[in-house]
């Protein structure tokens, strides 16, 4: 598995690297979303496959990400490179606020509260709270992406902008899994009362949990706002959340699994368009079969990264 | 200042109606190596949560170098050197040997949140010193072959043995061990012996609780013995031996167990 991975990963990223331009305009919009969705997903990972907290409200904060972008371009006129840092603080600060009092949930509260609080927003944004979220048809009419003087209005740009984002993901879910709130992260979610009585301030790393996926998911929804130049309620909905949820439980909590997970969900479903409504049926039992059969996910999360000079020649298993 | 003393007084527990700890009082110094002994459901294990802050007692003080820490939260008592295994072993299960050992390592490290987003030259540094110790600890507990294997796939003893290279990864001044020769053979119980004094000549403080009056009498200087919550008797082994509270609500009662 390792050796395939270290062979794989390059592949995969000369094969997203030059993927747009053998590709028509319509599959150029799915590979976008394919990108968009993966760091959504990713950023639900954080939350619920390393910490072990189960959050149904993912859509929330990246809802939260369009619309700050939404908002700042159309209302303010600040450019969409420019909204960056306000779609990614702003999700993130509320991540972490919404976790506060409620991180200390068991499993299924916590999961109640958070589709709760998805539901919420997507009353907010419908009754055009402020004034400023253009109510049930949501804000349209963006601004196309520009970057430096350059107008970069064709769809390619998009992807590359959307390929970009999820590279940043990936390193900094590659910078956490080596750090000590990584590490803190996998504890508590294998055992919270070891994890405390080892010196862990459990309540701490939940939070921050929160905060990380939330500003990761904020910055997916402004590339989501960039590729539609618009940004409407039902796209942010709790059905949305599920996905992600589905996602990283049906994938496993590692980045191939996700990849599989967003691929299985958001791909396919175009490629066997003619099906129509029944590829729903089949995703469903798809999904049923694959937590039966591999109930830790397609491709489980692999723990063990420990130094190489701990590891020594006569080692068992590993 | 500096008397790694532990001190106990009046300490009561209730769950309910039940009294599960009843004003106990004892007094840990420096050095020792401490145990509580008592029958199944005297309350040993809730004494024990109490002093970790799992449970806060209603009554009572528990003082630690003369500071209270009832009613502290358990990573704020593990912040001041006082770590403790559990009775039903508690390890991070998916995770191998060396991650295991790595989580004791969490108070010592010096990273802060931005570490896990951005890495820094000082993080890098820091996640190396880290593993160095755990590699330290690895060693002492002989445990290097096992570095990456998950400790769900170890055998009972060797996770034991795990759990407590765990909590010695935190470098404790007090090393809190529940029953830690429960489930272990005769061979793996001396090997336990051996490393607990060894674990003593580093100069850590050990409290333990065990059933295996044997051992309680080999290793322990001094023993507090509880039933129904409440000290029945205290003192060295061989005066507790000879107490006749101790006699008639413990070893007496095997004996008759016996005949």
């Amino acid at each position: 598995m390792k050796e395939l991975q270290k062979f794989a990963y390059p592949v995969f990223f000369i094969v997203m690297a030059v993927l747009p331009h053998m590709l028509d305009d319509r599959w150029q919009a799915v590979a976008i979303t394919f990108l968009i969705f993966a760091v959504v997903a990713l950023s639900q990972d954080i939350i619920l496959g390393k910490c072990g907290m189960f959050n149904m409200g993912q859509a929330l904060f990246f809802g939260m990400g369009a619309y700050t972008t939404a908002i700042l371009n159309n209302e303010y006129g600040w450019s969409i490179i420019a909204t960056i840092p306000l779609a990614i603080i702003i999700p993130a600060l509320f991540g972490i606020l919404l976790a506060g009092p409620i991180v200390h949930l068991r499993g299924d509260y916590l999961l109640v509260v958070t589709i709760g609080f998805n539901i919420v927003f997507v009353q907010v944004l419908q009754n055009n709270l402020g004034g400023v979220t253009g109510g049930p048809n949501g804000i349209f009419g963006l601004d196309s992406l520009s970057f430096l003087g350059y107008d970069l209005m064709s769809q390619i740009s998009v992807y590359y902008f959307a390929f970009i984002v999820l590279l940043l993901t990936l390193w900094v879910m590659h910078n956490l899994a080596g750090s000590k709130p990584g590490r803190a992260m996998h504890y508590l979610r294998e055992d919270q009362l070891a994890a405390e009585s080892i010196g862990i301030n459990t309540r701490v790393y939940k939070i921050f949990s929160f905060g990380l996926g939330a500003g990761i998911a904020g910055l997916a929804g402004t590339v989501y706002a960039t590729q539609y130049s618009a940004v409407s309620p039902e796209a942010f909905e709790f059905i949305q959340s599920v996905l992600f949820f589905s996602i990283v439980l049906v994938g496993g909590s590692s980045v191939p699994g996700v990849l599989i997970g967003v691929f299985v969900m958001f791909v396919l479903p175009e490629i066997f368009r003619e099906f129509a409504t029944w590829r729903y049926f089949i995703f469903g039992f798809a999904m049923i079969a694959a937590m039966i059969m591999r109930p830790r996910g397609i491709w489980p999360a692999t723990f063990g990264k420990i130094p190489k000079f701990l590891i020594k020649d006569n080692n068992h298993g590993a | 200042m500096a008397h790694n003393e532990l001190i106990l007084t009046d300490v009561t527990k209730r769950f309910g109606g039940l009294t599960a700890v009843d004003a106990l009082s004892f007094k840990v110094e420096s050095g020792q190596i401490y145990g509580i002994i008592g029958p199944n459901g005297a309350g040993k294990t809730t004494v024990f949560n109490c002093i970790t802050g799992i449970y806060k007692s209603e009554e009572g003080s528990v003082l630690w170098r003369g500071e209270e820490i009832r009613g502290k939260t358990p990573y704020q008592i593990v912040d001041r050197g006082i770590v403790r295994t559990f009775q039903t072993i508690r390890l991070f299960g998916q995770m191998s040997v060396a991650e295991n050992i790595m989580s004791g390592r969490h108070i010592k490290s010096t990273q802060r949140w931005w570490h896990g987003i951005i890495p820094t030259p000082g993080k890098k540094r820091d996640e190396l010193e880290n593993w160095q110790k755990v590699e330290e600890q690895l060693d002492f507990f002989k445990l290097s072959e096992f570095a990456a294997t998950p400790v769900g796939s170890l055998p009972y003893g060797l996770q034991r043995r795990v759990e407590i290279a765990r909590a010695m990864a935190v470098e404790p001044t007090l090393l809190i061990l529940d029953e830690p020769a429960a489930g272990l053979n005769d061979k793996e119980t001396l090997e336990l012996l051996e490393t607990i004094f060894k674990i003593r000549d580093k100069g850590v403080t050990v409290l333990l609780i065990e059933h295996d009056m044997d051992m309680v009498m080999e290793v322990t200087d001094y023993l507090t013995v509880i039933n129904f919550g409440k000290k029945i008797a205290e003192g060295t082994p061989e005066e507790v031996q000879k107490n006749p509270a101790v006699i008639e609500a413990y070893l007496g009662s095997e004996d008759d167990d016996d005949e």
